[in-house]
């Protein structure tokens, strides 16, 4: 159904652009074009949806299993198992004669498939899709409320298991646990854990949890294709007051931030907002490339789509956006910090996805891992 | 992208395994011709800069220029914050940052006045990678796919412990499940739990819920399980995958028979050879085969098909995965295992 929705604007936009067919490529990394044509989350291998103006669409993938599995898991496309994917598809293109073909994601799109088409050249595709990520239609925003429950369920289940003497990967492995139990296709997740030495998050390192450590994480569930984040901090024990007072900071940097958030406003308004903060308490430098890499971004069939938001990026937020707002960032005295929410963006401001609170959470120092 | 354990583990993976295994890549380099070749990297096309680096990436993508000599030089758009935790987990190579890393690698290759370039799996670089090169330096570019498949098909002594150990996880977790569950979640979930928690990198799951129905796998979980059903688990354990698929039954006269069944494979399969063909001392007494193929590494892919009943292997592989359906009994099995991972797999030239 929903697919079936991506499918119509998707076609409307190509006609729209004079466009005779769209060749998009996708991979688990970076699948987001490919799910929007052709609704199948690719797991292994690569994939290429050829899509005609007419409205049809094919999907051809380079694995056997997933062609396997992409036969029962999405009927309705039409798949083909290709192990020379690059050859089988330009065959396919060749056949289109000199018609208007765009592609894209441009930067990921295969050199033997450009090289290939010669002289013919692809049309980018990646504004036009660009696009139709990031404005969504109402099932799609229902899609993305429906990931924000599990987020907040997930970080639950993260705080429960967080505990002193429990390594970083275990935590890992209840909530993958838990999200599988619930039909969590996917989920992005990265972890820190320690004190002021801790300068990001990255998968887990083998840390064991101790008494004082911030735990930071980025939560990411998807469902149905559609990612929703949240990204909270908790303590190991009572937090100290230096940990105290720089939650106040970010969280005063999230409210800030989220306050700026309605249609018309651009990316970097709310990335200025959010900075402000910092530059208030004298932690300017904090909001530099050098210890952060962005304030929030898009949210929808990637975890990680546009607009990022920064204050050299000039999009302009629009209605039927999903984003999260997050002024992650080094803190020199306690150490790598995350807070953020999802949200969509209606005419009247943001509808807040998680509803976790936004409290520095406390885990008992004393509760020891089973 | 990657969830799980991530770390350098020099009594699994020294850095002289790393280092011999770029050697023989660096002789085949210089015994073809060319300057250097390159291997792309993200978490889904990873094997072949894992095996040369020991190296995943668990999100974003990157690049190995491996020259005919020296360090091999991981390229990335990843920042340098970001950089700290690669050569934290990966002390095998230099480490270049910059928004356009193909363009350094054209710069890295005018250093050495290249003229030739290999390119595994020239055919799926990324484009703009590709145009970033030849903006720099007009080297030409060849495909270094068959020249990469023939060093990389030999095993070594390290990947075949990481295999066996990798193997043993995912026979253990699936102790984990429950066989009476209703549903497919609710097996799998405790499953991925296991896995986990014995320090995997990855793991995905996937059910045949239904054997006497379908033999297709998916990854649903809501899926109500038959009277027989097939759970299919991938591993990523410090950089080597394996699957490895059981059939389960709730009905104990079925279930008996079909543990049985698996600890024969699991006998047989260490000591058979992954040369694309199929014993027929493999299926157990009164089997009836109805379909088989063999996976491994190839090229980037940590697991592809690369021989089944209709397609001969084509080149060696340093292991396999040899996936069998048969019914016995009138029921319907599915199992994979990992094969040429005996005592007698490694060969000479790996040594």
């Amino acid at each position: 159904m929903i697919g079936e929705i991506r499918k119509k604007r998707l076609i409307e936009a190509m006609l729209e652009a004079g466009l005779d067919g769209l060749v998009l490529y996708g991979n688990a990394w970076q699948n987001d074009y490919l799910r929007y044509a052709a609704d199948f989350g690719i797991l292994e291998g690569e994939g290429l949806a050829v899509v005609t103006r007419d409205g049809e669409v094919t999907l051809y993938l380079d694995d056997e299993l997933e062609g396997e599995r992409a036969a029962v898991e999405c009927p309705e496309v039409k798949t083909v198992v290709a192990g020379d994917l690059i050859a089988t598809v330009s065959g396919i293109i060749a056949r289109l004669g000199n018609s208007r073909i765009a592609a894209g994601p441009k930067r990921h799109l295969p050199y033997g498939l450009a090289a290939q088409r010669g002289d013919l050249r692809f049309e980018d595709a990646t504004a036009l899709v660009d696009r139709l990520l990031m404005v969504k239609s109402a099932d799609e925003l229902n899609a993305v409320r429906s990931a924000a429950r599990l987020a907040d369920e997930g970080y639950a289940v993260f705080r429960n298991a967080a505990a002193v003497g429990k390594k970083d990967y275990e935590l890992i492995a209840e909530i993958e646990s838990f999200f599988r139990n619930e039909g969590v296709d996917d989920n992005f997740m990265i972890i820190g854990v320690g004190g002021p030495e801790v300068r990001g998050m990255a998968p887990p390192l083998g840390k064991i949890l101790k008494s004082g450590d911030l735990v930071t994480t980025e939560l990411t569930p998807c469902v149905n294709g559609y990612y929703v984040q949240i990204c909270r901090t908790l303590v190991i024990g009572e937090p100290n007051e230096a940990q105290r007072k720089v939650f106040g900071i970010y969280n005063d940097a999230l409210e800030a931030g989220l306050a700026v958030v309605k249609p018309g406003v651009t990316a970097a308004d709310i990335a200025r907002a959010e900075n402000d903060i910092f530059r208030a308490h004298g932690l300017g430098e904090y909001v530099t490339s050098e210890y952060t890499r962005v304030r929030g971004h898009g949210l929808g069939l990637f975890p990680d789509t546009k607009p990022h938001i920064l204050e050299d990026v000039s999009t302009v937020i629009e209605e039927g956006m999903s984003l999260i707002v997050h002024p992650n960032t080094y803190n020199p005295e306690i150490g790598y910090f995350v807070h953020g929410d999802s949200l969509i963006v209606r005419a009247d401001g943001p509808e807040i996805l998680t509803r976790t609170p936004r409290e520095l959470f406390s885990v008992g120092a004393r509760r020891a891992a089973a | 992208m990657r969830h799980g354990l991530i770390q350098w583990r020099e009594n699994e993976l020294s850095l002289a395994d790393v280092k011999a295994r770029q050697a023989h890549l660096q002789q085949a380099i210089v015994a073809a011709g060319l300057d250097g070749v390159l291997i792309y990297t993200n978490h889904v096309r990873s094997a072949g800069v894992t095996w040369v680096s020991g190296f995943t990436p668990y999100w974003s993508d990157g690049l190995v220029l491996v020259l005919r000599e020296g360090l091999p030089i991981f390229l990335t758009a990843l920042s340098k914050r970001v950089g700290e935790w690669v050569k934290s987990v990966a002390p095998t190579f230099e480490v270049a940052h910059s928004p356009f890393p193909g363009k350094l690698a054209g710069e890295r290759l005018a250093k050495v006045d290249a003229k030739r370039l290999g390119v595994v799996e020239l055919d799926r670089m990324p484009g703009g990678v590709v145009d970033e090169i030849l903006s720099v330096l007009p080297v030409e570019l060849s495909d270094a796919t068959e020249l990469f498949t023939a060093v990389r098909g030999q095993a070594d002594r390290a990947e075949l412990d990481l295999v066996r150990h990798t193997n043993n996880i995912a026979h253990e977790a699936f102790k984990a499940g429950d066989i009476d569950s209703r549903y497919a979640g609710d097996f799998t979930g405790p499953v991925e739990r296991a896995v986990r928690l014995a320090g995997a990198e990855e793991c995905y799951v996937a059910v045949a819920p239904d054997l006497s129905k379908d033999r297709r796998f998916i990854r649903t979980g809501g899926q109500e399980l038959g009277r027989t059903f097939a759970v299919r688990l991938s591993i990523a354990y410090n950089g080597v995958w394996v699957r490895r698929i059981e059939t389960f039954s709730a009905v104990s006269e079925i279930a008996a028979r079909l543990s049985s069944v698996g600890a024969e494979l699991d006998r047989a399969s260490p000591a058979l050879p992954a040369d694309g063909s199929i014993s027929a001392f493999y299926l157990p007494n009164g089997a009836k085969l109805i379909d088989w193929h063999l996976e491994a590494p190839h090229g980037t892919r940590p697991l592809k098909v690369v021989a089944d009943a209709r397609t001969p292997l084509a080149a060696p592989v340093p292991y396999g995965i040899l996936t069998t359906a048969f019914t016995l009994d009138g029921e319907t099995i599915v199992a994979s295992r990992p094969v040429g991972i005996g005592n007698g797999s490694m060969r000479e030239a790996a040594e």
